[in-house]
């Protein structure tokens, strides 16, 4: 019996003409574990939100077709009854807490559904136990880390023992260690404990195999539902991004069989006649290019870096760290690394308490933020942060203006070349995510920065505005400005980056070309990196291993036996 | 480094104590605090509190708040003499100055000025006390029995308020990298500047504010009669502490209706001790405040009153 049945879902939100659900039909088994893809805007949050029950219900809006729970009209049950039978976790963890305590988060939904103190008791001292939290069950829920804060969440909704438990883009604020835990988690609640779960995901590379159904959206629509082999191998033949690297590299090369883990596409390829070499992957290493450019002055220099904050936590140790002009660095590293740190003594905010850093030769310690905007462009996590003004192009003058710049055509320039001439009129808050962060860029890039610095850029971004993003900063690179961004995401920073710095605990633990730190990597290896780990330490990317692979026997092999 | 300021969980004694019972103990503090004026108790209170501090590990955090709290005191005694001239024992009669008139500095001034200095370390004291060892959530609990919403939202506004510091600054070194300096220009102009921060962060708040109603909202709140969620048990060190508290407070009923912890200054300093019940007065107003403190350093050295209490 379906637990879930929609039938001609259609839903607009108050006050838009386009709708965010059209005439959605799908049932969802009880236990089923449904991952929901597709890109901004697609409709994917929105279904979850209606599956939940929030829609219309929260948000209010215009609304067709029906959603059953269990045979019943979702807009029909009882709102308490609907929070025992339904969870739901959101994207951003720091939006979703409301109490100052740990114990006391996990039992606030409890206490709105009025359970008596025993029955409490008993619920938050089974999640916490069950989850590995118990340990934190005194702290503060500022205190704790981006994965822990989304456990925390996570406990929070299973406390009142739902049968489904939706999660909109869980892992996108955590680290990749941290987002594995979280997904191997959800496979053992839906495995053990029988619990429906939908999750709707971008980084699909690390749950693509884990469900057992695979929904693609586009437009407010379902394009295509089916088990993960076989959306794979669509998406692929559509030319659609949202599947995992290695299932996209073998429906490319014509195998009939798609494996959808790195296990998978490694048994895959030992079992072909593969012919690459680890010399030739060797020469690829060397010829990259890792250090400043020879003869060319550094755009910055960071020499012995120590840095404490005020509490005494030490975040930068010893820090040795340079880049020439038009070098793309990412900097990796698990959360409270040092990587924002870092960030933030390049762009001035921070100064070093031992060593030194300069930024085109000059001293750091000697020059205020507002005098390095000039030569340094910083893009903070949240593009919010910069849009205040009324129009795009407001905000793109008002830089200018700070900074005493000429216009000469700047901003219609970089507006064309941001895809946002269309919008230089439009006030910056009424764009779309994808658009807010391109209009925060270039609020930051008008002034001409030699050094741009950003911070998770690829936050919330599907595989579109990421490639986008990619292309952009590429592009920047190339035109001789120095790109240094920080991430947790490990694809991006394997297919756009060049030179790649690993922080651990306030130290490099190691920084080169990217073929050379991240293929060595077990843990912040992308994902062909792995597949491809022993037989060919050379192949990073997509687009290398498909070079490969076309050079080897691999893709014939397939290929005949395709038919 | 402002949290140190703050309750930090640290498995202390007096951490462990039932919410209701820290906050009769800091609560009797305050009040003792107001509403004696004797010299001895004010400075006895001082102590009392100082231990309390002493055993929940607080003193660097006491320090941080005495850095201030002395300043404001020392202005306290000096500003009194200067202001008020009652008392007969004049120490020193200055020339006659236009508008203020003659100084005059009297002993009765100047100690009256020295105690309401004491009171103010009093006070600061006790606040620092309380934000050592009453867990913010347990606090807003014990009132959402009766003020269920106003407790909540008080709540969420102690979590919201350090992520919206952290918010303004983040948008504040935004704006910093695109060359707006916030210390330069007139004074409408540094308004302005630090306007379009407020603005950024209210309008930021506010697309937030959406994101954790939906939360709450997905997890039944308002929909309905809440139950509350207790954590904390009555241990028998809470009995103790709390008719430690009880003690202090009826002794200080007591004592106030007998004459006793009320001084005079003016118009000559009276007597420390005006009579044979001062002393046990004094004894057993801090003797029941003392409780707590000796207690958790009995605890700390042995571990069999800690087992059986």
């Amino acid at each position: 019996m379906p637990l879930f049945e929609v039938e001609n879902l259609t839903y607009y939100y108050p006050e838009t003409e386009q709708p965010a659900l059209r005439n959605v039909n799908i049932a969802i088994e009880e236990g089923e574990f449904l991952l929901v893809a597709g890109g901004s805007g697609s409709g994917k949050s929105s279904l979850a939100r209606a599956l939940a029950g929030l829609i219309p219900g929260f948000y209010g809006g215009r609304i067709g077709g029906t959603v059953r729970y269990k045979k019943r009209d979702i807009q029909s049950i009882n709102r308490r009854d609907l929070a025992g039978e339904i969870g739901i976790v959101f994207q951003d963890p720091e939006k979703q807490l409301v109490m100052t305590g740990v114990e006391a988060e996990v039992a606030f939904g409890l206490e709105n559904t009025g359970l008596p103190q025993p029955e409490m008791f008993r619920r938050v001292a089974e999640v916490m136990s069950f989850l590995g939290i118990t340990s934190l069950k005194t702290e503060f829920t500022a205190a704790l880390s981006g994965g822990q804060k989304q456990k925390l969440a996570l406990a929070s909704v299973l406390a009142m023992q739902p049968q489904a438990l939706i999660l909109d883009e869980p892992a996108s604020q955590l680290d990749p260690s941290a987002a594995e835990d979280l997904f191997n988690l959800l496979k053992k609640l839906n495995e053990e404990m029988h619990l429906t779960i939908i999750l709707v995901e971008q980084r699909l590379d690390r749950c693509f195999h884990l469900a057992d159904r695979v929904v693609v959206m586009e437009h407010g629509e379902i394009l295509r539902e089916g088990p993960p082999g076989e959306i794979a191998a669509w998406e692929v033949k559509k030319g659609l991004p949202f599947v995992p690297p290695v299932a996209a590299l073998f429906a490319h090369t014509g195998s009939p069989v798609i494996p959808l883990t790195v296990k998978e596409g490694r048994r895959l390829l030992k079992k072909s006649t593969w012919s690459g070499s680890k010399e030739k992957a060797a020469a690829a290493v060397r010829q990259e290019h890792a250090g400043p450019s020879p003869g060319k002055e550094p755009v910055f220099e960071v020499k012995d870096l120590w840095f404490a904050y005020p509490n005494g936590r030490e975040a930068l140790r010893g820090i040795n760290l340079s880049a020439g002009p038009g070098e793309f660095l990412a900097v990796l590293g698990e959360n409270a690394a040092g990587k924002t740190t870092l960030l933030k003594h390049l762009a001035g905010l921070l100064k070093p308490n031992r060593g030194k850093v300069t930024i085109m030769g000059r001293d750091t310690r000697q020059a205020t933020p507002q005098q390095m905007a000039r030569t340094v462009g910083y893009l903070s996590q949240n593009p919010n942060d910069y849009l205040f003004q009324d129009t795009v192009a407001e905000e793109l003058h008002f830089t200018l203006n700070n900074l005493g710049l000429p216009d000469e055509g700047r901003v219609d320039r970089l507006l064309k070349k941001l895809g946002l001439d269309r919008c230089r009129q439009t006030n910056p808050r009424d764009l779309s995510s994808g658009e807010r962060q391109r209009a925060a860029l270039a609020s930051v890039m008008v002034a001409g920065p030699r050094l741009l610095l950003l911070d998770e850029p690829t936050r919330g971004l599907d595989y579109g505005l990421k490639a986008g993003l990619g292309n952009l900063l590429r592009e920047i690179a190339e035109s001789g400005t120095t790109v240094l961004l920080v991430t947790h995401d490990v694809e991006f920073a394997a297919e756009y980056a060049c030179r790649v710095v690993m922080l651990f605990d306030g130290r490099i633990a190691s920084d080169g070309p990217k073929h050379a730190v991240l293929g060595n990597s077990m843990f912040y290896a992308p994902q062909i990196s792995k597949l491809f780990r022993g037989i060919d330490s050379g192949v990073l990317t997509f687009r290398e291993a498909v070079e490969k692979m076309r050079h080897s026997s691999i893709q014939n092999v397939f290929a005949k036996k395709s038919r | 480094m402002l949290q140190k300021f703050f309750y930090q969980e640290k498995g202390l004694f007096l951490q462990s104590l039932h919410p209701a019972v820290s906050v009769t103990f800091t609560a009797v503090l305050l009040v003792q605090t107001v509403i004696f004026t004797h010299p001895l108790y004010l400075a006895g209170i001082l102590v009392v509190t100082f231990l309390a501090i002493w055993e929940a590990g607080g003193l660097a955090a006491w320090e941080g708040y005495m850095k201030v709290a002395l300043w404001m005191a020392a202005l306290v005694t000096a500003i009194n003499p200067l202001v008020n001239h009652s008392g007969n024992t004049v120490l020193w009669e200055g020339p006659d100055l236009p508008l203020s008139g003659r100084p005059i500095f009297t002993v009765e001034a100047i100690s009256y000025g020295a105690a309401m200095g004491v009171r103010l370390l009093d006070m600061v004291s006790v606040f620092c006390l309380f934000n050592l060892i009453v867990h913010p959530d347990c606090f807003f609990s014990l009132f959402s029995t009766f003020a269920r919403k106003s407790a909540l939202a008080v709540s969420l506004a102690t979590r919201l308020l350090p992520v919206m510091f952290a918010a303004m600054q983040n948008i504040r070194e935004a704006q910093q990298l695109r060359g707006v300096d916030f210390s330069k220009g007139t004074l409408r102009e540094r308004a302005a500047k630090n306007a379009s921060l407020i603005n950024i962060l209210l309008v930021s708040s506010l697309e937030d504010s959406l994101q954790l109603a939906e939360a709450m909202h997905a997890r039944a709140f308002g929909s309905g009669p809440r139950s509350r969620y207790r954590r904390d048990v009555f241990r028998p060190r809470d009995g103790i502490c709390l008719a430690g508290s009880i003690f202090s407070l009826g002794a200080t009923i007591f004592g106030l209706a007998r004459g006793v912890g009320s001084y005079t200054y003016f118009p000559e300093l009276s007597s420390l001790f005006n009579s044979g019940a001062s002393l046990p007065a004094l004894a057993a107003v801090l003797g029941g405040l003392a409780l707590p403190a000796l207690l958790s350093w009995g605890c700390n050295h042995c571990h069999y009153l800690k087992w059986k209490t």
